[in-house]
């Protein structure tokens, strides 16, 4: 089916991804930039928790209702979970990063505009 | 043992505790930063040897205690603990080259380099997927962190550059990454099926991500202008990391997942990394900066290796040998390279002349640079060697161009560099105080670099046979630099001497001829060494190196042993070379020239080794496939060295701009290291045929050629030591003639050249060479009427132009008698007319050289110049004896050389009675006619004596001279433009449309270069663009889309 939730969310993390790479490679105004890149990134945490959602089954906690019931075989893969987990932190990280970058380049050129920044070439 | 997890235990503690530190223990802390580095060098070295000597076995390591994919594992074999040790070596020793700027920062910087080292290690180590992305993002954040270490606009704006595009790549290997775990259910290297599945759809896909986005971060080709500028906007401390230790991981983590790679995407990735390669080392032409000229080289070097992994299956049990001989060198060469640039802090490589004023660093600079480019003794000798070989065993004749081409651009901006260094102003500012602990981290580089030089080669079946004593003599005289010439000098002579009398014994035919010119020679033009005073520092040691090439040709018993010595020889002569007054693009073009000539003799030697086993120098004697191109390979390789025309241009600069006694070593010994080439080659592979044609009847009219042009430029120059140099073009070109006869008069008259020469050049250019001693001068028309000031300097002159214009009764003649004989035989009427037309140019050279600096007008302001030093006339008489007594007595020379090519050449030897010689067409008694002419002579004189005893003699002022002004214009002296009315008549032929050639192919170089290097235009965003195009062209290529 194609328009299961799966393949939505996948069409829409796959959009986002081109969408913060458009933004990354068109806009002038550094923060724009960044935050071109935090779509970049979401959209990839999105295509992770797509691929990793099973129809009809439970979030991935064990616990002992679960074992009572005979449930935990229903719990979904709890990998691509604890990777998006990580990979938000990390895309935090490099956020947070480029944030300070935006800042100091600013203080130096009282300018926001990439193209400021050439002056390193050939 | 300690367990590799405590290498990131180390590394992540120290990192959290540094941040209790306050600034006041900020030394303490770095201190401890150190101690962790130290120690995971310590753990990764331990493991590294223990799995060496097999006392320790490869282990998985599971943390969690549970099997992947619910835990990370990490695996330690020797792959690993190799890496892992280059990586920790880096991170300690970088960070003690930046110790004091550290502090300077602050705990956070130690904490960002114990981050990126961290992650490195684990990057290494790890077979998990998503781990390997994890860290490698925290090594890129920790990177970016560094590379504002100094913090500018350049630097930032370099940093920001790089946080966006490792961010697109990264993104881009998590999305590969996890449609990976959506097809195989693991995120373990080890669990993934291998073999050609890239096809499968979906799951190629995610394979192809994760390779290629692996692949981007190691810079490819056009995709890498954000790494360009972050090793040119941060701190060169810095780029040593992001160079040897971030680049060495991700070469490592290529190969783990080389099983992973279909044959196309193997394919599309040697490709990419020969066009980077390439492309690098081409851009690097037009650069001046030298971080960024030095991450061009570093982009190229791994560019290298990712060319060697893409071929991998075809290299087979070789692969690991030359990955790591190239690896390594570039690790070690690459980060002392950065490190003496963050001494230096100069942003144009013209700046860089205040290296020189620290002998040290220069030298050590110098051994860098010999290691990048593949130079002996270091590890990327046997590399590029072990390369090119299997390469050629393949049939991959275009990879073989491909890196020696590339190699070859290199050479060029790094020699440039070199000879800026050495040669162009000095700088006026001394060299800051340099502390110990940024010397250290570049001394030990060298050290290692050396000593895993002489590892590489002792793990090499055929390379451990080669012998380095004479190198390490070599070597040797650096440590004794300080002492004074005499004792230098006495003991260069001695160690050379008794090179040779070791040799001796086993010295046969051809070889013999050649070590005693090569040797003996060497000796007799060291003694004009003794007139020098001082220290002459850094002579003895290029010197020696070049003697011991020669001497290793000479030993040479297979194809690597004669390699190496062509190498060795070319530095050492490149180095004297270089120590001219005027010599800097005269050394480069020699360089260049010898570089080119290397390469082809290094293909030819790969390409021998085909369908042959071993690599004896016998091979070449039962080629079975491509013999003429091997022939005609090395005769180009060989004919750099002979200068022959087309291929001489380095010479005239180089030979006349060199020292007195560096010109005859340079031409009258080096040059013959050409001849020997020709001789062994011609020995072993005979005649070639090329389109139905012989190979050798081209090389005859080449002779022919540079024999005439050669006299001829020769004749047109105002420069005495230009006249000899290029008086030797056209001698060593009479020498190729004959050789190219290849009969056995042929080879007798070339061979007897070759002796002569050697002598008549060694003493016209320690004779002319005393005389620029005296007067300062090398122009011939400041000269004149020298001859009763220096009359020993005439009288060598008088004697050698006799021999080398080949008139009885020297000894000259004979190889001229000898050739007309030969010449007849061959029945090659044409080019024998032609030869013997350059031996009458030869007559206009010699007159002009003996008329203009002996003859004539005394200047005068050289009214009180005094005779040359004893020291460099005294070779001059030697050899002087000798000539005399090979003239009278011709069959001590040519009758043991007739035996030497009979074996070889049969037909139509000479036959000896006495000292007289009969061959096919006539006979020939050097005794006689050396009686006769001395009688001749000596009556003559007696009588001119005699008639002359009641003349007047006057002085140059004397009212005889009246209708002659003494002082005169320079341009209107006799001596200038000695032979215009020639020069009208045929000086179209000696325009300088080989030269202009030359340097057309250099300035097409230099523009292609400029234009394509405008595609990193300075914009991140262009960057950006670059990446994703270079993703969808690999995409396209590896699925078929071209």
């Amino acid at each position: 089916m194609i328009f299961s939730l799966v393949n939505i969310s996948l069409i829409i993390g796959i959009l986002l991804v081109l969408a913060g790479i458009w933004a990354a490679i068109t806009q002038k105004n550094i923060i724009k930039i960044i935050i071109g890149f935090s779509l970049f990134d979401t959209g990839i945490h999105i295509i992770m928790v797509a691929l990793g959602y099973v129809k009809n089954n439970t979030a991935p906690i064990l616990d002992s209702e679960n074992l009572r019931t005979g449930t935990a075989d229903k719990i979904v893969d709890p990998i691509p979970q604890a990777l998006v987990l990580t990979a938000i932190v990390i895309g935090l990280g490099v956020t947070a990063l480029m944030l300070v970058y935006a800042l100091k380049m600013y203080r130096e050129k009282k300018s926001l505009n990439i193209n400021s920044f050439k002056d390193l070439k050939w | 043992m300690v367990t590799p997890i405590y290498i990131i235990v180390a590394l992540l503690g120290v990192a959290f505790a540094l941040g209790f530190s306050g600034q006041k223990q900020i030394k303490a802390a770095g201190t401890l930063a150190l101690g962790a580095l130290a120690f995971s060098l310590f753990v990764s070295l331990e493991w590294l040897i223990g799995l060496y000597t097999e006392t320790y076995k490869s282990t998985q390591i599971f943390t969690a205690g549970v099997n992947p994919p619910f835990s990370i594992n990490l695996f330690m074999g020797t792959g690993e603990a190799l890496f892992t040790t280059l990586i920790n070596f880096i991170g300690l020793f970088g960070g003690l080259y930046l110790f004091n700027k550290l502090i300077k920062k602050g705990r956070s910087t130690f904490i960002a380099l114990l981050m990126l080292i961290m992650g490195l290690n684990v990057v290494v180590m790890t077979r998990d997927m998503f781990n390997l992305f994890v860290f490698l993002e925290i090594s890129s954040v920790a990177t970016a962190g560094l590379i504002i270490l100094n913090q500018n606009k350049k630097s930032l704006a370099a940093g920001f550059k790089y946080i966006i595009a490792t961010g697109i790549i990264a993104g881009i290997l998590l999305i590969g990454i996890i449609f990976m775990y959506r097809f195989t259910g693991s995120l373990n290297i080890d669990d993934i099926p291998t073999g050609n599945l890239l096809m499968i759809k979906g799951f190629g896909t995610a394979i192809f991500l994760i390779l290629t986005s692996i692949l981007l971060e190691l810079k490819p080709f056009p995709a890498n202008g954000w790494g360009l500028d972050v090793y040119q906007g941060t701190h060169a401390g810095i780029s040593v990391f992001i160079s040897a230790a971030s680049g060495t991981a991700l070469l490592y983590v290529l190969y783990k997942f080389i099983p992973l790679m279909s044959p196309s995407f193997a394919f599309a990735l040697s490709l990419v990394g020969g066009l980077t390669f390439i492309a690098s080392n081409l851009l690097g032409l037009k650069q001046t900066h030298p971080n960024r000229l030095l991450g061009y080289s570093s982009i190229g070097q791994i560019g290298l290796v990712v060319l060697v992994i893409g071929l991998a299956p075809y290299l087979g049990d070789k692969f690991e040998y030359i990955a790591i001989a190239l690896l390594g060198t570039h690790v070690f060469a690459k980060a002392g390279l950065f490190w003496i640039s963050g001494i230096i802090q100069k942003d144009n490589i013209r700046k860089w002349t205040i290296l020189r004023k620290n002998k040290l660093l220069t030298i050590l600079f110098g051994v860098f640079m010999l290691a990048l480019l593949g130079f002996p003794p270091f590890p990327s000798f046997f590399g590029k060697w072990e390369l090119i070989t299997e390469l050629a065993g393949n049939g991959f004749i275009s990879w073989m161009v491909i890196i020696l081409l590339g190699s070859f651009l290199e050479a060029v901006y790094l020699f440039r560099w070199l000879g800026y260094i050495l040669k162009l102003e000095a700088a006026k500012k001394e060299l800051q105080p340099i502390s110990w602990n940024k010397y250290l981290p570049i001394i030990i580089s060298a050290i290692l670099l050396i000593a895993s030089g002489f590892g590489m080669s002792y793990l090499h079946e055929h390379a451990k046979f080669i012998n380095y004593i004479p190198l390490i003599v070599a070597a040797a005289f650096i440590l004794i630099d300080r002492l004074p010439v005499f004792i230098k000098n006495t003991l260069a002579i001695a160690s050379v001497g008794l090179w040779y009398y070791m040799m001796y014994p086993d010295l046969e035919e051809f070889r013999l001829i050649f070590a005693t010119i090569f040797l003996v020679g060497g000796i007799i033009t060291l003694l004009a060494g003794y007139a020098y005073k001082g220290k002459r520092q850094g002579f003895y040691p290029m010197a020696l190196i070049m003697f011991a090439g020669l001497g290793g040709l000479i030993e040479a018993k297979t194809t690597l042993e004669f390699f190496f010595a062509w190498e060795l020889m070319t530095i050492g002569s490149y180095f004297l070379i270089i120590r001219g007054k005027k010599s800097i693009s005269h050394a480069l073009s020699y360089m260049l020239f010898s570089l080119g000539g290397a390469y082809a003799i290094l293909a030819a030697f790969g390409l021998a080794t085909v369908n042959n086993t071993g690599i004896s120098l016998d091979i070449l004697a039962n080629l079975n496939i491509y013999a003429p191109a091997i022939f005609i390979l090395l005769a180009i390789g060989f004919m750099t060295k002979t200068a022959s025309l087309g291929l001489h241009i380095w010479l005239p600069g180089a030979h006349a701009e060199a020292e007195t006694d560096v010109s005859p070593m340079v031409s009258a010994i080096l040059l013959k290291a050409g001849l020997f080439g020709l001789i062994v080659m011609m020995i072993k592979m005979g005649d070639q045929m090329i389109f139905g044609l012989s190979i050798s009847y081209f090389l005859g009219w080449l002779g022919v050629f540079t024999a005439i042009i050669g006299n001829l430029m020769a004749a047109l120059q105002e420069d005495a030591k230009r006249l000899l140099a290029y008086s030797s073009i056209g001698v060593l070109g009479y020498a190729l003639f004959g050789l190219a006869l290849m009969s056995h008069l042929g080879w007798l008259g070339a061979t007897s050249i070759a002796i002569t020469h050697f002598m008549f050049k060694t003493t016209l250019f320690l004779a002319i060479g005393g005389v620029v001693w005296r007067l300062k001068t090398k122009n011939m028309y400041q000269m004149g009427g020298l001859i009763k000031k220096m009359p020993f300097s005439f009288i060598s002159v008088l004697i050698s132009i006799i021999v080398l214009a080949g008139i009885p009764p020297l000894t000259g003649f004979a190889g001229k008698w000898l050739f007309f004989n030969a010449i007849m035989e061959k029945g090659w009427y044409l080019q024998g007319a032609l030869i013997s037309f350059a031996g009458v140019i030869a007559f206009l050279y010699c007159f002009r050289l003996i008329h203009s600096v002996f003859l004539g007008q005394l200047k005068d302001e050289h009214r009180n110049v005094k005779e040359a030093p004893f020291w460099i006339l005294l070779p001059q008489y030697i050899i002087l004896g000798v000539l005399i007594i090979f003239s009278a007595f011709p069959n001590s020379l040519l009758k043991p050389i007739g035996e030497f090519i009979t074996p070889y050449l049969p037909n139509g030897a000479l036959v000896w009675d006495g000292q007289m010689a009969y061959s096919l067409y006539g006979y020939w008694n050097g005794e006689l006619i050396m009686y006769a002419v001395v009688g001749i002579f000596v009556a003559v004189l007696l009588w001119i004596i005699f008639w002359n005893r009641k003349i007047k003699k006057v002085k140059q002022f004397d009212i005889v001279y009246a209708a002659e002004r003494p002082f005169l214009p320079e341009t209107t002296h006799y001596a200038y433009n000695f032979f215009a009315h020639y020069k009208k008549a045929v000086g179209i032929l000696a325009q300088p449309m080989i030269s202009n050639f030359w340097e057309g192919v250099s300035e097409i170089g230099h523009s292609v270069s400029d234009k394509i290097r405008r595609i990193y235009n300075g914009s991140g965003q262009a960057y950006l663009i670059h990446i994703i195009g270079f993703i969808v062209i690999i995409f396209l290529f590896t699925f078929g889309g071209f």
